[in-house]
């Protein structure tokens, strides 16, 4: 298992026993306790490609991770695109790039698996921070509008 | 998956492994028809091998590091050949060996869920063996081995429960709980030996090995899922297994888990050869921790399901004061928690094997004291089972003597391997050269 020296933020793969430390860094962010919610999403990834999806490590400890696949024929957009799904830093951790080390390695995992372009979702107005990560790391705004109504 | 070349056997050992799947496998049409229902999108599972294309040229490890790796069988020294073939047979046993483990209780799944990732699962080990036969069957060893492929092939698709090469794939399931933790505790030995073996000096066993890693995450999480639900079902005194139960059931792979290792004192040449880079011991150890982490995590998860009032950091407190200072809080104490046993504790490889040592690692004097200590920390149904019956006969010939520990070590399985076909036999001959006939004879 990759580890890094104390100081230094290393990635490695998601695997199954990083359910736990996501599950803590959700709750310091969420303020909410959401084991099933993690157990599903990363079980996901983990059948669909386990080496894509990546945590942050200092030392053995989970500080970061960011899950996400490419699809292909999503939205009727034919070529591959990666899709970052959800992005999450330790607090305590915040300010040290394990953000953009976490995108950095997810592009070239995308890159690697033939992806085209990477989309994400993002609330312009009620996630400004996140969104402002994702504008840092050269994501634009396209012509593509999410639809909703209530039903 | 990029950059993956995919192939097929030849037509005989293709059809030898869908007649052995029909046979050990019968639920894969099911799986199949409802592929959509609980894998929607994911790539369908096919009977084949893959070979990850572009991967390091030059022995990783060992005394060779840094020359060419070996492209074929006939490049290597008898010696080497022989290393790899022993690995080779052995994962492949492993693969064919716990489908047919698994089998025994798929049925008794208690949610459709878990029995399809199982299922799932299953079809992907059988895949993995098919993988290792398109290693044994790709190449030729004549120049290097008196074993032909072909009849190793054989040999490995005759195996039963109990035939195996290691230990783990000899003991019989009891419920669906074992399916569970065998893979939270068995597959993981799997992805040691696997990404060991991404570095091996013979690049077609190498290039074989990262798309069996990836479909190994996925069976790394058919295991720990569940138990993470079951333990927060066992905390809220509701669901399908109490915590007591899951212990043993823990105390009856773990051992096992260790023992796929191999001897701690060893694993030292395959790493010379540039087989493998890490030995026996290095890799057991890095194994522990991490069970070790799986513990501790389903203990929090325990505690927050049972008291969830407590914050995180409050139930990682009381965890630690309960684990390392043996205190009981609000009616929970150590032993309603989960804990490893200690690693020498019922081994029958290595240099604790044959010796009578119990959970927390202390000498148990007689035979009959260990037997009932035995029975206390295994699941009932284990401990008269065939496993334990041959255990406890060979453990009591080394008691009195009779045996060696060291020479005990290499006496299970006691066979019942069948190696070509007896005519007396009701074994099946797997490869024939002729369209299926009703039996071998
Ligand atoms: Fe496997
Ligand atoms: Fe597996």
């Amino acid at each position: 298992m990759a580890t890094a020296k104390t100081g230094e933020i290393a990635l490695r793969p998601v695997n199954e026993l990083d359910i736990e430390a996501v599950c803590a860094i959700d709750e310091k962010l969420s303020g909410q306790d959401r084991p099933g919610e993690w157990e599903r999403r990363i079980s996901y990834y983990l059948r669909r490609d386990p080496e894509l999806s990546l945590v942050a490590v200092e030392g053995k400890k989970v500080v970061g991770f960011m899950l996400g696949e490419v699809k292909a024929g999503e939205f009727g957009l034919e070529e591959p695109a990666g899709w970052i799904e959800v992005l999450g830093v330790d607090p305590q951790c915040q300010g040290r790039s394990v953000g953009k080390k976490l995108l950095e390695g997810m592009l070239a995992g995308f890159k690697a698996r033939g992806a085209k372009a990477v989309r994400t979702l993002v609330n312009e107005t009620g996630q400004k921070e996140l969104f402002g990560f994702f504008e840092a790391g050269g994501f634009k705004s396209t012509p593509i509008r999410t639809l909703e109504r209530k039903v | 998956m990029e950059n993956v070349r995919s192939s097929t056997l030849p037509k005989k050992y293709h059809d030898a492994v869908v007649r052995w799947g029909q046979t050990f496998l019968p639920d894969y049409p099911l799986l199949l028809d409802n592929w959509e229902k609980f894998f929607p999108h994911d790539k369908r599972h096919e009977l084949c091998a893959y070979r990850q294309m572009g991967m390091c040229d030059e022995i990783e490890c060992g005394t060779m590091k840094g020359k060419p790796k070996f492209h074929k069988a006939n490049e290597m020294t008898p010696e080497l050949a022989d290393h790899l073939l022993k690995a080779v047979k052995a994962q492949a046993s492993t693969e064919l060996g716990s489908i047919q483990q698994h089998q025994l209780t798929l049925a008794r799944a208690p949610e459709e869920v878990d029995q399809f990732w199982v299922l799932r699962m299953m079809a992907e080990e059988l895949r993995h063996g098919y993988q290792m036969f398109h290693v044994l069957l790709e190449d030729d060893w004549a120049a290097v081995s008196d074993t032909k492929g072909e009849d190793m092939v054989e040999e490995i698709l005759q195996m039963r429960t109990g035939s195996h090469v290691l230990g783990a794939f000899n003991v019989d399931f009891d419920s669906f709980v074992d399916n569970i933790v065998f893979c939270a505790l068995i597959d993981r030995v799997g992805k040691y030996q696997l990404a060991m073996q991404k570095v091996s000096a013979y690049k077609p066993m190498a290039e074989s090995m990262p798309p069996m890693l990836q479909e190994e995450a996925f069976h790394l999480a058919t295991g720990v899922v569940p138990i993470r639900r079951w333990v927060q079902s066992a905390a809220k005194e509701e669901g399908y297994v109490g915590m007591d139960h899951l212990q043993k059931v823990i105390n009856k792979w773990f051992p096992r888990g260790l023992d796929m290792f191999g001897d701690e004192r060893g694993g030292g040449s395959n790493v010379k050869m540039g087989l493998k880079p890490m030995n026996n011991a290095e890799a057991a150890k890095q194994y522990t921790e991490e069970v070790q982490q799986l513990v501790s995590d389903l203990n929090l998860r325990y505690l927050r399901a049972r008291f969830p009032k407590l914050s995180r950091d409050e139930a990682q407190e009381r965890l630690k004061r309960i684990v390392e200072k043996g205190d009981a809080v609000e009616g929970v104490g150590p032993d309603n928690l989960l804990r490893l046993p200690h690693h020498s504790f019922f081994r029958r490889r290595g240099i604790h094997a044959y010796q009578m040592i119990d959970i927390d690692g202390k000498k148990v004097e007689t035979l009959d004291g260990f037997k009932s200590h035995l029975k206390s920390v295994l699941p009932e149904a284990y401990a008269t089972a065939r496993d334990m019956t041959k255990f406890f006969e060979l453990m009591g010939k080394v008691v009195h003597g009779e045996v060696k520990a060291d020479d005990a070590v290499h006496i299970l399985p006691n066979l019942s391997r069948v190696g070509g076909v007896c005519p007396c036999s009701r074994a099946v001959r797997w490869v024939v050269d002729e369209p299926q006939k009703s039996n071998g004879h």
